[in-house]
C-alpha cells in the first residue's frame, strides 16, 4: 500500500511538472505577449524596452530554463501581470476556491449519491423518472446558462447575494458575522458548480447500485430476511462506491482548479478567474502556476480517491499488497 | 439569455416593487452616502503612469488631481490644482500658480510634486505611457518651479491644444516615490501588493481598501481641495465602492437587482430593453450619452510589403475597391441589425458625438449596388465565370479575410453584416474572429488582410491622438509607422495634421482639420459605417450627474455625484 502511495505521488509531481511546462510553452506559442494592449500607445522603442523589462526578449529556451530552475526551488517566478509573486497569487485565490469547493463538493455528494442510490434500487415508478429527468436536465444545461440563471433568480428574489464571496462590510465584521456573510454569498456559485456534479453522481451511483443489486450476495442477503432497502444499504452500496469513489477524483481536482464560468459569472476570487485573467493577458508564469496547481488538486483528488477506495474496498487493499 | 429573457417576462408578470411598500428618499440630498459601482477587470497596478488600461485611470480619476482638466461635459477647460495661469504671447510659456493644497497624508503639495512628475514621466526607465501625450513634436516640456506655487512650462514649439495638454497630466507624490525613480523602481512601484495606506491621493477620494478579485473601496479625501458653490466640501457621498464584476450579463443583473448603482461602460443594445421595465418603474435612470465618438472601423492592410507577392494587391489597396465597399453597405441597415436601431450612418472617424471637431461636408459614399459594381469594373474586377464571385483580369477571385475581435458582440455582428453585404457584390469575405491579444499581435505586426477594431478615444482634440492621424504614428493602423508618407494624401493629412497641431488660432484650427476629414473620407483608409447612440444605466438614487461620451462616463466627475439615502417611512420625503 505505502509503495503504491509513492508511487502515485511521484506520478502526480510528474503530472505537475508536465502540465505547468505545456501551459508555458503553449502561451508562449500563442500569438501576443503580456504587452500587446500597450502596443498601439508606445513606440516601438519603449515596447522593446519595456519587453526586455520583462525578460520576454530572451529566446524561449532561456525563459523556460530559467523558469524551471526556480521551480525546483518551489518557486514559479513573478505575475508579468500584477508583479507579485505567482505562489502569492495562488495561494490567495486557493484558498477562496478550496472553500467554494468545498461546499460544493459536499452539496453535490448530499444531492447526488442518496438519489442515486434512490433511483437505481427501484426498477420502474413515477420518483425514479423524475430523478432521472432531472439529472438529464442538470447535466445538459451548460455551466454559463446555469450560473447565469442561478444568479437571475437569487436576483429576482432578492434571497441571496447576486455575486461575491463576502459583502462590502465584511472586513468589519466579528468572526461570526463573516461566517454568516460568507454563507449567504456560497450558496448560488456552490449550487451552479454542485448541479452538474450531483447529477453525474446520481447517474453513476444508480447504475451501480442497479448492477450491485443483481449480484448473488445481494439476493442472499434478501434470502435471509432482509427489507430490499436493508439489503441496498448494507451489501449492495458499499460495493457500487467503488466506480463512483473513482469519480471523486476527478471531481475533486475539477473543483479545487477553480471553473473560469462559474467563477466569472458569480463574481467569485478563486483561482478558475485569475488563470482566466492570465490566459487573457498572456501571462506565461501566472498560466503556468495556475496550470501547476490545477494539475497538483487534480492529483491529489485522484489521491484522495485511492485512499478513500482502499479504505472501502478491502479486495484494492489485497490486490494491492506486495 | 435564457436568463434575462426569463427576467424580462418575469417582470412583466410582477407588480412594480413600489406598490407595495413605500420608499421614501430624504429630501436633502447633498452630503453623504455609498455610490456602488461595477468594474469589469482588476487593476493590475496602481500606477496610472505606467498602465493605460481603464482600472488605473479610473482609480486615478478618483484619488489623484490634475493642474488643470478638461470638462468633459462642456470641453471647456478648468483651474483644478492650478488655481490661475498665464500664458506668453507666443502661447508656448505658460505659467500656473498652484492653490494650497495637501496631499492626503497631510504632506503639502507644492510645484515640486508637479516637477518631480514631468521627470518621472519623461524618464526612459519608466517607460510612462503619459510620455508621447505630453510632448510636442516629440520633444519633452520644460518644467520649472521658481517658487513652492509657481510652475513654468515652457512648450518647445507651438501647440494647438496649447494648456489643454495638461489634462493628461496625472500628478505624482514627489515625497513618496522620489525614492523609487532614484532607484529605477518607478515603473514597479504603487503595484497591487502596495498597502493602501502608502498611497497618498490629490484627488476626493483615498482607497481604503483592496479586496483581490472582489472589490475596492474609497472613502472620501477630507484634505480634497475642492467645494462647492455654497462652500460645502466636496466630495459629496461618503463612500465608493468598485465591485469587481467580470462577467457583463452578471454585471447588469446586479444592476437590476439593485445591488449596484450604476456601471461603468455603456449599456449593450440588446439590453436596452431589458432594463425599460425599470426605468418605467422609475427605479433606474438610462441617460443617453449621445452618439459615440470612437465608431468601430474596417480597414485594410495597406503596406506595400504586405501585397507584392500577391496578386490582390493590385486591386485591395486601391482606394476604388474602398469606395466600393462604402457603397455597398446600407447604414441604416447596418445600425438596426448591430445596434438594433441605436445608431447613426457616418462617413469617417470624427462623429457627430464629437461636435466641436466633427464636419459634415466629407465624401459621402450611399447605398448603392450599382455604383459599387461600376466602381470595381473600373479597376479591373468583374465576374469572369460561372461562380458568383467576381475575378479580375488574371482570373483571381475577390476574396480576402477580415480579423475581428472574438466576445465583443457589435464587432462580430458587424463583421457578419459587411460579409452578408458584399456577397451580393461578388466580394467573398472569410470572418475570423480572434481573441484581442492575437488581433493586436497580428494587427502591429501587419499580418492581416482587413480588420474589423475599435479604438477608444481619450480626448476629443485630434491633435492628441496624431499618432492616428500622421503617417509616422503607432496607431496609423492600416500602415504603421512610415519613415515617409507612403501616398501623397498621407503627405497631405501630414502636414495639414502639423498645422492643427501646432496652429493656436481655433478656428484655424477647425479649417484645417476639416481638409484632413475630407482627404480622409475621399481615400477611405479605414472605413466607418455608424456609430451607436451610447447610453448608460444609473440608479434613480444617484443625481448630480454630468454625464460624458468618454469612459469613465460619469464618474470623471465624481466629487459631485450625490446619492439619495432611504430614510424610515414618515420622516418626510416625497
Amino acid at each position: 500500500m505505502g509503495r503504491y502511495l509513492l508511487r502515485r505521488l511521484g506520478f502526480a509531481l510528474l503530472l505537475v511538472l508536465v502540465v505547468s511546462s505545456a501551459s508555458l510553452l503553449l502561451t508562449h506559442l500563442a500569438p501576443g505577449d503580456i504587452t500587446s494592449d500597450q502596443a498601439l500607445a508606445l513606440d516601438p522603442a519603449a515596447l522593446a524596452r519595456l519587453r526586455a523589462e520583462l525578460g520576454l526578449d530572451r529566446p524561449l529556451a532561456v525563459q523556460y530554463l530559467s523558469w524551471l530552475g526556480g521551480v525546483v526551488r518551489l518557486d514559479f517566478g513573478r505575475s508579468l501581470l500584477y508583479a507579485r509573486p505567482v505562489s502569492t497569487l495562488i495561494s490567495e485565490r486557493a484558498l477562496n476556491t478550496a472553500v467554494l469547493a468545498i461546499a460544493a463538493l459536499m452539496l453535490a455528494t448530499a444531492i447526488g449519491l442518496p438519489l442515486g442510490v434512490y433511483s437505481g434500487s427501484r426498477s420502474r415508478g413515477a420518483g425514479r423518472s423524475v430523478v432521472r429527468v432531472l439529472s438529464i436536465l442538470a447535466l445538459s444545461v451548460p455551466p454559463l446558462i446555469g450560473s447565469l440563471a442561478l444568479v437571475f433568480l437569487a436576483a429576482r428574489t432578492g434571497w441571496l447575494p447576486v455575486g461575491g464571496m463576502t459583502s462590502a462590510a465584511g472586513i468589519n465584521l466579528s468572526w461570526a458575522q463573516w461566517l454568516a456573510d460568507l454563507a449567504r454569498h456560497i450558496p448560488i456559485p456552490a449550487l451552479a458548480l454542485a448541479l452538474p456534479l450531483a447529477a453525474t453522481l446520481e447517474r453513476l451511483q444508480s447504475q451501480a447500485i442497479e448492477k450491485a443489486t443483481r449480484e448473488p450476495f445481494v439476493a442472499a442477503s434478501r434470502a435471509r430476511g432482509l427489507t430490499q432497502a436493508q439489503a441496498v444499504v448494507r451489501h449492495a452500496w458499499p460495493v457500487s462506491l467503488r466506480s463512483v469513489l473513482g469519480l471523486y477524483g476527478v471531481m475533486i481536482g475539477t473543483l479545487f482548479s477553480g471553473s473560469f464560468v462559474v467563477e466569472v459569472v458569480t463574481s467569485w476570487p478563486g483561482l478558475g478567474r485569475l488563470m482566466y485573467d492570465a490566459l487573457k493577458a498572456r501571462d506565461l508564469y501566472l498560466v503556468a502556476g495556475c496550470a501547476a496547481s490545477g494539475a497538483f488538486f487534480l492529483a491529489a483528488g485522484t489521491w484522495i480517491a485511492d485512499v478513500l477506495l482502499a479504505l472501502a474496498d478491502p479486495r484494492v487493499r489485497s490486490q494491492e499488497a506486495p | 439569455m435564457i436568463a434575462f429573457t426569463g427576467w424580462r417576462w418575469w417582470s412583466g408578470q410582477q407588480k412594480p416593487a413600489g406598490e407595495g411598500m413605500e420608499i421614501v428618499f430624504s429630501d436633502v440630498s447633498t452630503r453623504g452616502g455609498v455610490l456602488t459601482s461595477s468594474l469589469r477587470s482588476e487593476p493590475r497596478t496602481f500606477n496610472r503612469w505606467v498602465d493605460r488600461n481603464f482600472p488605473p485611470d479610473l482609480i486615478s480619476q478618483l484619488t489623484q488631481g490634475k493642474l488643470i482638466r478638461v470638462n468633459r461635459s462642456t470641453q471647456e477647460l478648468e483651474p483644478a490644482l492650478a488655481e490661475t495661469w498665464t500664458a506668453s504671447p507666443d502661447n508656448r510659456t505658460f505659467t500656473l500658480t498652484l492653490r494650497e493644497a495637501a496631499w492626503s497624508d497631510g504632506t503639502p503639495f507644492t510645484s515640486a510634486d508637479v516637477v518631480f512628475t514631468f521627470k518621472a514621466i519623461y524618464d526612459p526607465k519608466v517607460n510612462s505611457i503619459l510620455a508621447s501625450s505630453l510632448e510636442v513634436d516629440g520633444k519633452p516640456l520644460t518644467v520649472t518651479a521658481p517658487d513652492a506655487r509657481t510652475v513654468v512650462i515652457a512648450f518647445p514649439g507651438p501647440f494647438g491644444p496649447g494648456i489643454a495638454m495638461l489634462d493628461n497630466l496625472t500628478l505624482a507624490p514627489k515625497h513618496k516615490l522620489e525614492a523609487a525613480l532614484a532607484a529605477g523602481t518607478f515603473a514597479q512601484a504603487w503595484g497591487v501588493a502596495t498597502p493602501v495606506n502608502e498611497l497618498v491621493s490629490l484627488g476626493p477620494f483615498v482607497l481604503s481598501r483592496y479586496e483581490p478579485g472582489q472589490r475596492l473601496i474609497f472613502d472620501r479625501n477630507p484634505r480634497y481641495w475642492k467645494k462647492d458653490t455654497a462652500g460645502t466640501q466636496l466630495p459629496y457621498v461618503d463612500q465608493i465602492v468598485l465591485e469587481v464584476v467580470p462577467d457583463q450579463n452578471a454585471e447588469l443583473v446586479r444592476l437590476q437587482a439593485g445591488q449596484i448603482d450604476m456601471l461603468q461602460q455603456q449599456v449593450r443594445p440588446e439590453d436596452i430593453a431589458t432594463l425599460r421595465p425599470l426605468v418605467d418603474q422609475g427605479k433606474l435612470q438610462l441617460l443617453e450619452l449621445g452618439v459615440g465618438t470612437d465608431p468601430d472601423l474596417f480597414f485594410f492592410n495597406l503596406r506595400p510589403q504586405r501585397w507584392a507577392k500577391d496578386p490582390r494587391g493590385s486591386w485591395i489597396t486601391r482606394r476604388e475597391f474602398r469606395q466600393a465597399i462604402s457603397h455597398a453597405v446600407d447604414r441604416e441597415a447596418f445600425a438596426n441589425t448591430v445596434f438594433l436601431g441605436a445608431g447613426v450612418p457616418i462617413w469617417g472617424p470624427i462623429t457627430p458625438g464629437n461636435q466641436k471637431w466633427f464636419s459634415p461636408n466629407v465624401p459621402r459614399y450611399p447605398f448603392s449596388i450599382d455604383r459599387a459594381k461600376e466602381l470595381l469594373a473600373g479597376i479591373g474586377l468583374t465576374n469572369r465565370d460561372a461562380d458568383e464571385w467576381l475575378e479580375d483580369e488574371k482570373g483571381t477571385e475577390a476574396r480576402f479575410t477580415l480579423l475581428t475581435y472574438r466576445g465583443n458582440s457589435s464587432l462580430e455582428r458587424s463583421a457578419a453584416v459587411l460579409r452578408e453585404d458584399l456577397r451580393p457584390l461578388g466580394i467573398a469575405v472569410d470572418v475570423v474572429a480572434l481573441e484581442q491579444g492575437a488581433l493586436v499581435e497580428r494587427m502591429i505586426k501587419g499580418d492581416f488582410e482587413s480588420i474589423f477594431f475599435f479604438f477608444s478615444a481619450t480626448s476629443f482634440d485630434p491633435a492628441m491622438s496624431a499618432d492616428f492621424w500622421l503617417s509616422s504614428g503607432s496607431a496609423h493602423i492600416w500602415n504603421i509607422g512610415q519613415a515617409t508618407p507612403a501616398t501623397e494624401w498621407e503627405k497631405q493629412i501630414d502636414d495639414l495634421t502639423h498645422q492643427v497641431m501646432s496652429s493656436v488660432d481655433q478656428a484655424e484650427r477647425k479649417r484645417l482639420f476639416d481638409q484632413v476629414q475630407k482627404i480622409f473620407a475621399e481615400n477611405l483608409p479605414a472605413i466607418y459605417f455608424v456609430a451607436p447612440r451610447m447610453y448608460i444605466g444609473v440608479s434613480a438614487r444617484v443625481g448630480s450627474l454630468s454625464p460624458t461620451i468618454l469612459r469613465p462616463q460619469l464618474l470623471w466627475a465624481a466629487d459631485t455625484i450625490t446619492v439619495r439615502t432611504p430614510v424610515p417611512t414618515g420622516q418626510g420625503g416625497r
